[in-house]
């Protein structure tokens, strides 16, 4: 039972983007069982030393603990002695105050004790000889608030709450809860009370009424809290997800910030795996224990020397995009790539181009991504596209800087208008580069039809792919970094 | 886990007023850190601003539980050749002349080169053996008797292959060493391991999944106050509540390094130095050096410096 808490509460915080592995949920098992529960801080810290791992981390962790490990006190008795409903709802407000929570055991107490002093007093002529038949009734009028909740958290177990994905759904979890809970036993008890009539029966079934209502508000009331603990995020990562694979110039402006967000994840995550990829090489120290090792087979004589290196390779990127309408969004966020990526890619240039090719290296660098795409797209869009004109500038100004760890990327849909392609240049910086890579929004199959130039181009590459999502945009900046070290 | 003095580490509260008889003045995040990793077997990696404590409680807890400390000072290039073992290469070689010279002795009697070679495997192989092997302070710690403190200080200063080589330390408490095999800690007397960090790289999932992770902040005023106090007793309450009260203050501001509580201190030493009862504008200006290491940070102040002073005199 406790086991199946901590894996909830786990599974809580990997939907608030808490990194939690299988080995650290068993290490907070173990904790809890030095620590105990008795004391709620005491526990909280250590879980929180043992769950979390950065400073965000941290506090992520602490909201999910406030409201995971919050569990309102749940009281048909004070509800049964107030005849008024509408009194019984701000009652019902106040419980839900997290910072209540804390002395959730002295209040219950409290409550339970005074729900029993006045309520029974008042009423208990009338229910005299009569008690609930069903299971629920006898737990709702059992002024157990504990088992109540204790029943409430295990149907919602078993109906599995925790899979609440939309908002629209919370009307369903919570009849399901009720229904595992015993409903339809209820409802024919209180059917049949009121169908045979007499003051007590009648009495009865209105209280057993009340009641039901109550705990349907607390149901309600938990499953939306549910709600947002699970389906909150998940339902952000479903929308993260669908907006990698969506084609980048279906994309809506609404949506560009969230895309930028999510290239900025995917850029952290390329920064993390490449960084520690990155090696460094000089030629320094002379690495005596292998040097000895290694000369040990010839008689100790040293003639084999080993040196301990360092291996200084950072890819040299130039990126050449297509900023014309039909390209431009393409080319936007693989610009927005390759500067999120600075820290593994600090010599990355960037040239637009519609007709003539122009450097925005310094603008990019310099001024944040929506005025720079903006200016971008000022001076260099609108244009029709002419990829020989912009291959003669490349080699004009830019091919003396080309050299053997460079790699040059174009993006673009290679659409000419009809013009000279100027094959000969992307040949010559084949020669020259590291690798050439087209990046082509378009399918495979349109690649050849119309003016597009593609059959041209694409034997002049080392690799030519299509580009058209986050995902294929990430992939491609993955094998660049990968490629380079 | 038992090593000597482990009724210090009872329960939170003793952990909490051993430290403090030590001077060390805890919250009891850090000391329910100490008390799991005890008690789970696990290392912690502590992070947080500088000046914040972090090798000081590797090294209370040594003191506390009277053990030595171990520690492993990282740094750009740092090895396993500096970090876990070393050859003595000039014994080894050494070994090699004598060898030589002794050969003909041992090979006395073999008949061909196959039963001279057996004679010599025979003879045991001792060139990579713990006679040669020099060991550094992650061996150390796993071979101590009694179970020791590791401190491995500033690990986000390593690169990220030594990291790696961590792992197994970290985890199985045992190291391998390919001419001799794998080496592990006495499972009664396992070290307590504490590695610190500054956050100047992430450091690896991996290294992370591995520990217990205490983040220590800077203290707020109740509890710097009471560092102060146990480290610098001298302080006469009034001086100590507003200089506390000025740092807490100096730590809203914008500034490129903000003072710690290692400066905190200092400070405090520095005004009992200069017998002053009681903070003024003149006085901060003249010792500002002390809490602010960067000439446009103390500029800054300078400027604002009547204001805040103004306001940490009436705090008290």
């Amino acid at each position: 039972m406790i086991d199946r808490t901590v894996v909830d509460f786990v599974k809580v915080l990997r939907t608030a983007e808490l990194a939690v592995s299988p080995a650290e949920t068993l290490d907070a098992m173990r904790a809890m069982n030095i620590v105990g529960y008795e004391d709620r801080q005491f526990l909280k810290n250590s879980l929180s030393i043992v769950l979390s791992k950065t400073p965000d981390e941290k506090e992520a962790f602490e909201t999910c603990f406030e409201s995971f490990f919050s569990f309102d006190k749940f009281s048909p008795a004070e509800e049964h002695q107030k005849t008024d409903e509408q009194q019984g709802h701000p009652e019902n407000d106040d419980e839900f105050d997290p910072a209540s929570k804390q002395e959730e055991g002295g209040g219950k107490s409290g409550g339970q004790g005074m729900g029993q002093g006045g309520g029974s007093a008042e009423e208990a002529s009338d229910d005299e000889g009569l008690e609930p038949t069903s299971k629920l009734g006898k737990l709702l009028l059992a002024r157990d608030t504990n088992a109540i909740m204790v029943a409430m958290v295990e149907a919602g177990r078993e109906v599995h709450v925790n899979k609440i994905v939309v908002f629209t759904q919370k009307g369903l979890y919570t009849r399901k809860i009720m229904d595992a809970m015993g409903l339809p036993e209820l409802q024919d008890e209180i059917g049949t009370l009121g169908n045979e009539g007499g003051n007590a029966r009648t009495n009865l079934a209105g209280k057993l009424k009340k009641a039901r209502d109550r705990l349907r508000d607390k149901v309600r009331d938990y499953v939306e809290k549910q709600f947002f603990l699970h389906a909150d995020e998940s339902g952000k990562q479903l929308r993260e997800e669908l907006l990698k694979k969506v084609k980048l110039s279906n994309l809506e402006k609404r949506n560009f910030k969230d895309v930028q967000e999510i290239v900025f994840k995917m850029a952290k995550k390329l920064i993390a795996v490449h960084s520690k990829r990155r090696k460094q090489f000089r030629r320094g120290h002379l690495d005596i224990r292998k040097t000895l090792r290694h000369n040990m087979q010839y008689d100790g004589m040293f003639f084999d020397l080993h040196w301990k290196s360092k291996k200084i390779d950072r890819p040299k990127v130039m990126c050449i995009c297509d900023v014309s309408g039909s390209v431009s969004n393409y080319s936007r966020f693989l610009l927005m790539f390759l500067y999120s990526l600075a820290e593994v890619l600090p010599k990355a240039r960037s040239f637009a181009f519609s007709s003539d090719l122009g450097e925005v290296t310094r603008l990019f660098a310099q001024s944040d991504l929506e005025e720079a795409m903006a200016k971008t797209m000022r001076d260099y869009g609108n244009g029709s596209t002419d990829y020989g004109q912009m291959l003669l500038d490349f080699k004009n100004n830019c091919m003396d800087d080309v050299d053997k760890k460079t790699t040059i990327i174009i993006l673009g849909d290679a659409r000419n208008n009809y013009g000279d392609p100027q094959s000969g240049i992307v040949k010559e910086m084949y020669d020259k580069a590291k690798r050439v890579i087209w990046l082509n929004p378009e399918p495979k199959m349109s690649w050849t039809v119309g003016d597009a130039e593609m059959d041209k181009y694409a034997p002049c590459c080392h690799q030519t792919e299509v580009c058209n999502s986050l995902m294929h945009l990430e992939r491609v900046v993955s094998n660049l970094l990968r490629s380079s070290t | 886990m038992s090593i000597k003095n482990e009724s210090k580490l009872a329960n939170v509260e003793v952990i909490e007023s051993n430290f403090e008889a030590l001077n060390y003045i805890c919250n009891p995040q850090i000391a329910t850190a100490v008390f799991l990793a005890y008690h789970l077997e696990k290392p912690i990696l502590i992070e947080g601003p500088p000046g914040v404590g972090k090798t000081e409680l590797a090294k209370t807890t040594a003191e506390m539980l009277g053990l030595e400390c171990i520690r492993l000072q990282c740094y750009e290039g740092l090895d396993e050749s500096k970090a876990i073992y070393e050859w003595k290469y000039g014994k080894q070689l050494l070994y090699t002349q004598v060898l030589k010279e002794t050969l003909s002795e041992i090979l006395d009697g073999a008949q061909g080169l196959t039963q001279s070679v057996d004679k010599l495997h025979e003879f045991g192989d001792i060139f990579f053996s713990e006679q040669f092997l020099e060991p550094r302070p992650l061996l150390k710690a796993l071979k101590h008797e009694e179970g020791c403190v590791l401190l491995i200080d500033e690990v986000d200063k390593s690169d990220h292959e030594f990291e790696s080589l961590l792992l197994e330390m970290l985890s199985d408490f045992q190291l391998s060493i390919p001419e001799i095999g794998t080496v592990k800690a006495n499972p009664n007397r396992k070290p307590l391991v504490f590695l610190t960090s500054n956050n100047t790289r992430e450091i690896s999932d991996a290294l992370k999944r591995r520990c217990l992770h205490l983040y220590i902040p800077f203290p707020d005023a109740d509890l710097e106050s009471k560092i102060v106090h146990a480290r610098v007793p001298e302080v006469p309450e009034k001086l100590r509540l507003q200089l506390v009260s000025f740092i807490q203050e100096l730590r809203d501001m914008d500034l490129k390094k903000v003072p710690a509580i290692s400066e905190t201190i200092d400070w405090a030493r520095t005004l009992i130095l200069l017998h002053s009862e009681t903070l003024d504008a003149d006085l901060v200006r003249q010792t500002l050096n002390v809490i602010l290491k960067f000439q446009e940070d103390i500029e800054h102040v300078e400027s604002e410096l009547q204001g805040v002073t103004n306001r940490a005199l009436k705090e008290t």
